[in-house]
């Protein structure tokens, strides 16, 4: 499938994509629930079909586009990057920088930003299952990214995280949700508490690295905006009492993230109940 | 009080004090799992480990080792990693 797509090009994949978004769109009833809810806050209004459609054509598109830019076909696509200044200015201090990524757009659009030219290394931690599954994509795919994704869950992922920070590369880590095992705390998001892991937060203070916000929006076809956002310079924790030394930090992260899901409502990739508020999940 | 008992409990203690666990040194299995089931630790904590190691023992437990799944295994292969590899 994927193979017939890359070579039957672009055109033909994204009118393909209307019938499969709208498969998805259909057969999801839970993952719509989801998004009505999500819209709800977001928008500030009750969504119509179209609101609630939007995300899954997005998703499907971006699952379109991972296959031509994993592929190295960026031929025909435009990448704007919003913040990439500010990125270089930490890179240029040689002390590495942590990202927090979130389930909002697309990995592969900031995979390609660090293909055309980010001078230093990028690793991406990930979760074993989703790991797994994006390691032996890209094994297949694009060998030479296979390494970039560290798989959590063996005890020496953070130490590979660590050295990539020495060396002066960029750690990017997914800081909206865990998949159930971590530690979490429940902060205000768009009007409720929400959990939020606390992982991210203490790696960047154990490690002290300077830390940035980062994602990739889907903005149009083959069109995608990454932006990079100022985070903290440095978080620092009570050791002894990680989680109350550690709230504000996470509130903020929260309160800012709760800024991009407004800007990008559309690009929301959390298809489950966010905020636990009916036993969806 | 044999060695790799002594440096077993030494390394007890260092894991207690950088995790700020609520347990004694003591209290730790030698052959228990550190990760997972057993004592329960995560990727950050082998992270704080590492750190705390590397300033006691003046040796850096690095990602490229092969034998990080053994060495991380329980207190007892740790321990002996340590006494094996330390400069201090």
């Amino acid at each position: 499938m994927a193979w017939i797509v890359t070579r039957l090009g672009y055109r033909v994949g994204y009118a393909l994509l209307y019938p499969i978004a709208v498969y998805f769109f259909l057969s999801s009833p839970k993952q719509r629930r989801a998004v009505r809810q999500f819209q709800r806050r977001a928008l500030g209004r009750e969504p119509g079909y179209r609101d609630l459609f939007r995300p899954f054509f997005i998703f499907s598109a971006t699952l379109l586009d991972r296959l031509f830019l994993v592929d190295g076909k960026r031929h025909g696509y435009a990448l704007r990057i919003v913040g990439l200044d500010l990125l270089n200015e930490r890179i240029a201090r040689g002390q590495g920088c942590i990202l927090l990524g979130a389930h909002l757009g697309s990995f592969e659009a900031m995979r390609a930003v660090a293909d055309t030219g980010c001078p230093v290394e990028v690793v991406a931690l990930m979760h074993q299952d989703n790991a797994v599954n994006v390691a032996s994509f890209f094994a297949e795919w694009a060998p030479r990214q296979a390494a970039a994704v560290i798989p959590l869950g063996r005890p020496d992922a953070m130490l590979r995280a660590k050295e990539c920070l020495e060396r002066g590369g960029l750690v990017g880590i997914l800081a909206d949700r865990t998949p159930g095992t971590g530690k979490v705390t429940r902060v205000p998001f768009l009007g409720a508490d929400a959990a939020f892991p606390l992982g991210p937060h203490i790696l960047a203070a154990v490690l002290d690295a300077p830390v940035m916000i980062a994602f990739g929006v889907w903005t149009g076809p083959r069109s995608y905006e990454v932006h990079f956002r100022p985070f903290a310079d440095r978080i620092t924790m009570n050791r002894r009492n990680r989680e109350a030394s550690l709230e504000a930090t996470v509130r903020d992260y929260a309160s800012r993230f709760e800024h991009i899901a407004r800007e990008f409502p559309y690009n929301w990739f959390n298809f489950y109940d966010f905020w636990e508020e009916t036993g969806l999940r | 009080m044999s060695s790799a008992i002594a440096i077993e409990s030494e390394v007890a203690a260092l894991i207690v004090e950088a995790l700020h666990l609520e347990m004694t040194p003591e209290e730790i299995d030698p052959d228990a799992a550190l990760f997972g089931e057993g004592l329960g630790l995560d990727s950050i904590d082998a992270l704080e480990i590492a750190l705390a190691v590397s300033r006691r023992y003046g040796f850096q437990l690095r990602s490229d080792d092969e034998r990080n799944g053994q060495i991380f295994a329980s207190l007892r292969n740790l321990a002996a990693h340590i006494d094996k590899n330390r400069v201090q």
